[in-house]
């Protein structure tokens, strides 16, 4: 897929995850927005190895979604990449549907059930390792919230990971600066924060997490396993992006548009 | 005697060798059949450093690609400090990990509360998709070492520290789904517990030649049909726990006799919460006298049985 019909494809999920909170009424619309183009990367520039008609292909490669609040747009993307039908997406946290809010390992195409944070990356290195130890050539990503980089136990992980070796595992911070009630940076200082994980034994570079050719060109390159060490890709990113209307001010958590907001958002986006 | 820690790494170590897929996890705990892992099977034997909650969660990963993985930690570190990555990547979604915790109850006496174990059983019964198993000798250590293959589920492995004495003469006898088993039949009243206390009760019951029944009951959840069996014949039950009073093995008796319609009147001795934690040195017999089971207590208590 090239650049254009990727944006394209960006669109469409945008269009497609407002849609189906708007009809719920809840679901993380803005934390599901700043993850787009990392998973759009992923997935349909197709650094992520799956089949829609093998689910469990042994070789796949895993993404564990830490960051379970943007689950509306990887059921979007399921959805669309064939794993069930896009109807499903109208039963979004409904009766009779297959999925809600956070993430669920029952949902085909999904690897781990999450909500609680600071698992994943954890769960990841397990994985990861296990295809070291198994000789497997599958890559592990994981993608994280970077307000979930306050629970301890990431930094316990971290530790593993760089220990182990595991240079199959990618760990890609959605980094948009916000949690629930404030900037992350007004809460607790994160920053430094490429330094700190360097400082775990990490490789870590810093992307635009909006930008198409670097998230691909970022994706190619670990595939080499440039370094005996796992990489962490921190990727900027506006939470709510293409949403003006809901960008940059905290309290935008976990909450789809509502009253007036609701047709100034499907406006942004051209709905 | 051997430990109920080395009884179960022996048989595990010797089951490792023809299998690759068995993977321990140490949070930094040893135990000599351990030494023989690290030493002769390194590439399955992991050492996550005192990182509980980080051991769950790589065990979970592991073991959702297949692995059969055992995390071994002191107890009350590896469930207390872990339970909400248990409840999740274990329990949620059904992925089978073998917990394997040492310091069941009191075995760190002198250790202080920290150390103590006395809401476990109460934390992990109320989780679904995790059996726990309170070990109470080296055979039924071993025997979940033997039968663990065949587990559908999370066990929660729960080890004294020092041996006590035996129940079963080798853990053929084992029944790991009944998990309950009668040591003296007695007449009317039956004694339920489990671990040190229940060798505690045994030697009261046999010093002052008490007519009780003595019952280990080590699975949680209980099994239902098993337990009916074993309890429908006596009057009146006492249970002895180390735990603290709420949820612990008396309110799963309580629970068990309530679900299956038994009017068996049923009494609880216990850790009370009341008391609070316990600072108390000197020995396992010293924390039981702070929460009034010491040896002459229970004694007293058991003969007016």
């Amino acid at each position: 897929m090239d650049i254009k019909q990727l944006e394209e494809k960006c669109l469409f999920l945008r269009k497609k995850v407002l849609e189906m909170c708007l009809k719920a009424e809840t679901g993380h619309v803005t934390s599901s927005f700043s993850s787009i183009e990392i998973l759009a990367s992923l997935y349909y520039q197709g650094h992520i190895k799956n089949d829609p008609t093998d689910e469990k292909m042994k070789d796949r490669d895993r993404l564990i979604l830490s960051k379970a609040q943007a689950s509306p747009l990887i059921y979007t993307i399921m959805a669309d990449l064939g794993y069930y039908d896009m109807a499903e997406l109208d039963k979004f946290a409904q009766k009779d549907g297959i999925f809600g809010v956070h993430l669920q390992d029952t949902v085909p195409g999904i690897e781990t059930t999450a909500g609680a944070l600071g698992h994943g990356l954890g769960v990841a290195s397990g994985v990861a390792l296990n295809a070291k130890m198994n000789r497997e050539l599958y890559f592990t990503y994981c993608l994280l919230g970077d307000g979930e980089l306050y629970e301890g136990s990431i930094w316990e992980s971290m530790m593993f990971a760089s220990h182990n070796n595991l240079n199959n595992l990618v760990g890609i911070i959605d980094r948009n600066f916000l949690c629930t009630t404030e900037f992350t940076e007004n809460l607790i200082e994160l920053e430094p924060l490429d330094e700190k994980i360097k400082a775990f034994g990490w490789n870590c570079h810093i992307i635009d997490g909006h930008n198409l050719e670097e998230l691909d060109k970022a994706f190619k390159r670990l595939r080499n396993r440039p370094s005996r060490k796992p990489t962490m890709l921190i990727c900027e990113t506006v939470k709510g992006k293409g949403l003006e209307s809901m960008s940059y001010q905290p309290l935008c958590h976990g909450v789809p548009p509502k009253g007036d907001a609701i047709e100034i958002a499907k406006k942004e986006i051209g709905l | 005697m051997k430990t109920q820690r080395d009884s179960f790494w022996d048989k595990i170590y010797e089951l490792a060798q023809k299998d690759r897929d068995i993977i321990v996890i140490s949070a930094d705990m040893g135990a000599p059949a351990l030494d023989k892992f690290r030493t002769n099977l390194p590439s399955q034997f992991i050492n996550t450093g005192i990182a509980e909650q980080n051991a769950i969660l790589v065990a979970s990963g592991l073991a959702k690609e297949g692995k059969k993985v055992f995390v071994y930690a002191i107890a009350s570190f590896l469930t207390l400090n872990c339970i909400e990555k248990i409840r999740v990547q274990s329990g949620m979604m059904n992925i089978p990990i073998n917990i394997v915790g040492v310091g069941a109850g009191f075995s760190y006496p002198d250790s202080g509360p920290t150390h103590h174990l006395s809401e476990d059983i109460a934390i992990m019964r109320a989780i679904p998709n995790i059996t726990t198993i309170s070990v109470s000798d080296e055979f039924v250590a071993e025997k979940i070492a033997i039968d663990y293959k065949n587990f559908n589920n999370t066990y929660y492995i729960r080890l004294e520290r020092q041996p006590d004495g035996v129940v079963f003469n080798s853990s053929d006898e084992v029944d790991l789904d009944k998990g309950i088993h009668l040591l003296s039949k007695g007449k009317k009243t039956l004694v339920l517990s489990n671990g040190n206390l229940l060798f505690k009760c045994r030697d009261i019951i046999k010093e002052n030649k008490l007519d009780l029944g003595l019952c280990d009951l080590y699975r949680y959840p209980v099994n239902l049909e098993s337990f009916k069996e074993v309890v429908s014949n006596y009057e009146k039950i006492i249970c002895v726990e180390e735990s603290f009073l709420p949820g612990g093995i008396g309110s799963a008796v309580l629970e068990a006799l309530s679900d299956l319609e038994l009017s068996i009147p049923c009494k609880r001795i216990g850790a009370d919460t009341k008391n609070g934690y316990c600072y108390s040195y000197g020995g396992r017999e010293e924390i039981h006298k702070f929460y009034g089971f010491d040896t002459k207590a229970l004694t007293k208590i058991l003969s007016e049985a």
